[in-house]
């Protein structure tokens, strides 16, 4: 049983120099967000992000939208995560999509203009939302507004996917690939498998 | 397994492999977070179009072959990931175990149709036991005798999805076991157990599940009778005035030039396809239509699995509830294994049977986000609530040999090493087509006689070629007129040719392959040294 442990010990180290081991340079918030340096390590100041496709004004609207698709309540969300640069590092790679952001961009600003007289980043929040609400749900569709349902639907996906891909979206799951195990994890629900009697619902 | 046995036996043995060696830290997965990745694991998009999918990935750059190109038949779509690198696909497989029984082996017998194979279970049965010990399986004693309980190390424990779909499972009558896994939930022969962290597919760095690399390349290396080539593409097997093989001419990847190496006996184990592809590129005066191939039945009897996803939806018992490390072992927990025409060959629509990976859970991407409606506050708490919820069903159900499912070479295409090309014919035929709406049925059933709600089945089945699970080109059986080797995938034509992979089956089952290759392998290569010890190299059979 001796070199069982030493070889979990090995095991421990390796896996502590792995979670150690550089980002990918050139990314701020998304590399430095929520990750803790180990002690000693240097501390790099973050540089400003470098924009690689979207124009500042198209990028400021990006960020807002992806604040409004996973805003910071109790919890991070899409800003915190860095999830505006990740859209534009991914839409700068992703050349069958890039006419469509920006179009569907335009479009934004252009509907907002037309309904509520501002450009949408000039809007209250409320207004904001009550832009997105009929992109969104299948109940308050408006017909005319397939553009921007198609765009509204495409963001929200990018979105998604890149904050639940950071630390910090890991964390908001709960995400068991945080944590190893030594044992196979089984059901701690021994008196109810079928899963009919579990303790209220947390969220 | 070839390299190993044959090694250890004292053979001098000369490997040829068409890639790299890999380096488990720098090659793999090694516990890197999506968020260290360049496009956070989910690759570049403008190379989507052309990457294989989840094993084609941003963790492991580079092993999987894009520069060889092969060509499909007009109406014909294959899907063919090739890992280009010593231990090829054991460093990503899905490790599913299970062995073959009889009601496989003799399944011509019982339904009528196409050959049996030339083995029995019990033949087969101590090589099955000794490749298990070797490579450590982790399962339970189920007593199927359509799915032969084998030696296991400890089953990976069900986590809750498991439960609860094992409960809509014995309502409709249907097995819901665990998986036999080649994982280790116990430190064996030297390596440790695993540890849990849902990486596999991408590689194990700790070498915990088995893999060539891991385990048996070592073995081979040890005995210093392995001289083992790497970025060598076999292009064709050499004969001798006899016709009778005496080595392989490869072309090397780095210079360019045509190489030669000589020797008593040759081992093709390149893989189903390419397997084949080699075969029949080995023309000679003896051998017009590829080496070994008197039969033409080189390069038919194509077969594989018809993969899908049956049915998916979610299971409202654990909304909200804490997150459980359901994504263990990548998903590879539970199975459930054949349960059709198991007592009459002809119950159902179909004849044999297939077998349906159950899976779900806190997955490491919650893909299920885009269904849920919405944006903000409320969207964010939908996804956290329904993360330990969703379930899905995929089906791998075997297709029968037909006369139009093929690989031949292609007449016009030639690789940039100026090889012919493999050109690839098949069409799904309706024995698994029935199959696939049959396990529609069903895995919809069982959602909901769990208690859960049924979403979605797919409409179409995933791209030929996707289970990687290809069998049949170089087909064993007892009459030389209708087979390419004999059981221990000895070419009938060329007694010193042996064949060592999925290509000598004769028909896919309800089961993975890789744990049969190993065991077939293992009784073909101490069959060839046998051969060898006792110069018998002209004996057939």
């Amino acid at each position: 049983m001796a070199g069982q442990d030493i070889q979990r010990r090995e095991i421990l180290r390796v896996m502590a120099m792995a979670a150690a081991a550089a980002t990918f340079p050139g990314f701020t918030r998304w590399a430095f967000a929520g990750s803790h340096p180990p002690a000693g390590a240097l501390q790099i100041k973050p540089a400003t992000y470098k924009l690689q496709f979207f124009s500042p004004d198209e990028y400021a609207l990006v960020e807002r939208l992806t604040d409004l698709i996973i805003p910071s309540d109790e919890t991070p969300g899409a800003r915190e995560a860095g999830v505006a640069e990740f859209v534009d590092h991914m839409i700068a790679h992703d050349h069958d999509q890039q006419y469509k952001y920006r179009t569907g961009l335009t479009w934004m600003n252009a509907h907002s203009e037309r309904t509520l007289g501002q450009p949408f980043l000039k809007l209250s929040q409320e207004q904001q939302i009550s832009l997105l609400e009929p992109l969104a749900y299948k109940t308050k569709y408006h017909p005319g507004e397939e553009d921007g349902r198609e765009f509204f639907h495409a963001i929200r996906e990018l979105t998604a996917m890149g904050f639940y891909s950071s630390e910090i979206g890991y964390k908001e799951l709960d995400n068991p690939a945080l944590k190893f195990y030594a044992e196979s994890p089984a059901c701690p629900h021994t008196d109810d498998r079928e899963h009919k009697h579990l303790r209220p619902a947390k969220w | 397994m070839a390299m190993k046995t044959l090694c250890e036996a004292g053979l001098t043995v000369c490997a040829l492999n068409a890639g790299r060696r890999l380096d488990p830290e720098k090659d793999f997965r090694n516990h890197r977070k999506p968020w260290e990745m360049k496009f956070r694991g989910f690759g570049n998009p403008d190379k989507w179009a052309e990457s294989y999918g989840y094993m084609d990935s941003e963790w492991v750059e580079g092993v999987w072959e894009h520069e060889i190109p092969f060509t499909t038949a007009p109406g014909t779509k294959w899907m063919w990931p090739r890992c280009f690198a010593v231990g090829g696909k054991t460093n990503f497989w899905g490790r599913s175990s299970a062995r073959f029984g009889d009601i496989d082996f003799r399944a011509a017998t019982l339904d009528g149709y196409d050959v049996d194979w030339p083995i029995t279970y019990a033949e087969i049965a101590p090589y099955y036991s000794r490749t298990e010990r070797m490579v450590g399986v982790s399962s339970t004693v189920q007593n199927r005798t359509s799915n032969p309980d084998g030696e296991y190390l400890p089953p990976f424990n069900f986590r809750c999805l498991d439960h609860i779909l094992h409960a809509g499972a014995e309502k409709l009558g249907v097995p819901y076991l665990p998986d036999r896994i080649s994982q280790l939930t116990r430190d064996h022969e030297g390596h440790p157990s695993c540890h849990y962290c849902g990486g596999c597919t991408t590689g194990c760095d700790t070498g915990s599940f088995f893999s060539t690399p891991w385990r048996f390349l070592p073995k081979a290396e040890a005995t210093n009778n392995l001289e083992l080539r790497t970025n060598a593409v076999a292009k064709n097997i050499l004969v001798d005035g006899n016709g009778m093989a005496k080595g392989v001419a490869y072309i090397d990847r780095k210079t360019n030039q045509e190489v030669e190496v000589f020797s008593r006996a040759v081992v093709v184990a390149a893989s189903c396809l390419e397997s084949a592809r080699i075969m029949l590129n080995s023309k000679s005066r003896h051998w017009p239509n590829g080496i070994a191939n008197s039969s033409g039945q080189l390069g038919r009897n194509l077969c594989d699995h018809l993969y899908g996803e049956s049915a998916s939806g979610y299971l409202p018992q654990l909304l909200g509830q804490p997150s459980f490390p359901d994504n263990v072992g990548d998903n590879t927990v539970a199975w459930m294994p054949r349960w059709q025409n198991l007592n009459n060959p002809h119950e159902e629509k179909f004849v044999r049977g297939y077998s349906v990976y159950p899976g779900g859970g806190c997955t490491e991407f919650p893909w299920y986000a885009s269904q849920a409606e919405g944006f903000g506050s409320d969207y964010k708490r939908a996804v956290k609530r329904r993360y330990p919820t969703p379930v899905s069903f995929t089906v791998q159900a075997p297709t029968l040999p037909l006369a139009s499912n093929y690989v031949d070479l292609d007449p016009d295409v030639k690789d940039k090493y100026g090889i012919p090309v493999a050109r690839i014919h098949f069409q799904w035929g309706e024995n698994e087509l029935n199959m696939w709406e049959h396990s529609k049925q069903v895995c919809a059933d069982l959602i909901r006689a769990a208690g859960g709600e049924f979403e979605s089945s797919a409409k179409e089945p995933l791209m030929p070629g996707w289970s990687l699970h290809e069998t049949g080109t170089c087909r064993m059986g007892s009459d030389p007129k209708q087979s390419v080797t004999n059981s221990f995938g000895q070419t009938h034509d060329v007694p010193n040719l042996h064949v060592c992979d999925a290509s000598v089956f004769v028909t896919p089952t309800d089961k993975t392959t890789t744990i049969s290759i190993m065991a077939f392998t293992l009784r073909s290569c101490e069959r060839i040294v046998e051969n060898l010890r006792r110069g018998d190299q002209l004996k057939r059979t």
